[in-house]
């Protein structure tokens, strides 16, 4: 008998929880694919550490891009693998619940479900990464009281408010922490005349980046292509440039904050000044985001004890009582 | 033979309305429903989860 599964089907991670055991597998959501045969070399972290370093032949791509699936059929393929990964077969099919971004169209609602279905789901249902998180960061949504969570992923952000398990205000936008990676590499690109992988634009970003100035900054050697000899080349950046770089992302991120609490209903807001707004995923680790916001809003803005993990986490709880809870399924309530 | 039809019909109908009624949704069954999915999601429902990912947490890696 196949045991239940929970899925954060992130742009950036796929992470799976197995009823009754909890996490049992969490790697990039990266698969790494031989171009002339199709056949799958690599998935996961052994893909992801191929990206931008792969012979002709080989291309290693995320098959999930702003939380939608952008190739059907590697995603598929992904979700298969990875189902096989953690002992389903085609003898054991599991129920699964997959988080998304609640922002997913029909469309891309019915790939995901049919991509996990043909994976060797038995019953695919579907969970808004908001409500999971909010769940998963042990938030107490179950009372009458304003619940804010802040789900800054891969590629999306998701603010909601919770309140009685359900959803009150919501608002979504398509810019995440691979959107400040790609603002770092084209800026680099503008300013310095270099070419740098999405991988290094990462690691600048973890190294030096952030979004308000704080204490004990430092600069960032980079190394690259040169545009214009195509040698190798270093550069020295700064923390101010690269907060310079990512403001329009983090700008985007911050608005949709706002303008999800300007929804919120009245009762429900004024408990977000007393018991503050949380952030989940990862791209709310970058640095200073949480004052910018707090700034910003003027509500205190909370880190969850388990960033990256309250998605799945949240999407887990539903799978360990899935009768009781089955009514907060996407298609339950549609 | 009248009569044996009439008992039979009254008998059916008499069925029917004890099945209607069994049929009928209870007015608590909406809060029965809802007071299970709200117990679900709370801090003690989840305590199962929080402290399964707590060992996994300070366990060995």
């Amino acid at each position: 008998m196949a045991r239940d599964l929970a899925i954060d089907l992130g742009t950036a991670n796929t992470l799976v929880y197995m009823k009754g055991r909890g996490i049992v597998l969490n790697e990039p959501s990266v698969i790494a694919l031989n171009k002339q045969t199709g056949e799958v070399l690599a998935t996961g972290r052994e893909a992801w550490q191929m990206i931008g370093r792969t012979p002709g032949y080989i291309v290693a791509v995320r098959p999930l891009r702003g939380g939608a699936i952008t190739d059907f059929e590697i995603t598929e393929r992904m979700i298969r693998l990875l189902l096989q990964r953690v002992g389903v077969s085609r003898f054991t099919r599991p129920k699964v619940v997959i988080c998304v971004p609640s922002a997913i169209t029909e469309v891309e609602r019915r790939a995901v479900t049919d991509a996990a279905r043909r994976a060797g789901a038995a019953d695919a249902q579907l969970l808004e990464q908001p409500m999971a998180a909010a769940i998963g960061a042990d938030l107490p949504i179950n009372e009458p009281v304003g619940n804010m969570v802040i789900d800054i992923g891969g590629g999306t952000t998701e603010t909601a408010v919770i309140s009685l398990g359900g959803i009150g205000a919501l608002e979504a936008v398509r810019a995440g922490s691979f959107d400040i990676d790609a603002a770092i590499q084209s800026y680099v690109r503008r300013e310095h005349g270099i070419a740098i992988g999405e991988r290094t634009a990462e690691e600048v970003k973890m190294a030096i980046g952030s979004a308000e100035p704080g204490p004990d900054e430092n600069q960032a050697e980079v190394r690259g292509r040169d545009l214009m000899t195509g040698l190798p080349k270093t550069v020295i950046l700064t923390p101010e440039e690269v907060r310079f770089a990512v403001d329009d992302v983090v700008s985007s991120i911050v608005s949709s904050v706002v303008r999800c609490l300007a929804k919120a209903p009245p009762e429900l807001a004024q408990d977000f000044l007393n018991r503050g707004v949380y952030l989940v995923g990862g791209g709310g680790l970058l640095r200073g985001l949480a004052s910018r916001l707090e700034r910003e809003t003027q509500v205190p803005v909370k880190m969850s004890n388990t960033p990256l993990e309250a998605v799945v986490n949240g999407a887990g709880h539903c799978i360990e009582h899935y009768d009781l809870l089955k009514g907060m399924f996407m298609g339950a309530r549609r | 033979m009248l009569f044996g039809i009439l008992v039979v019909s009254v008998l059916v109908v008499a069925a029917l309305v004890v099945l209607g009624l069994g049929r009928r949704p209870r007015q608590d069954e909406g809060i029965e429903t809802f007071r299970r999915h709200i117990d679900a999601l709370s801090p003690e429902a989840r305590q199962a989860v929080t402290a399964r990912n707590r060992r996994r947490a300070e366990g060995p890696r």
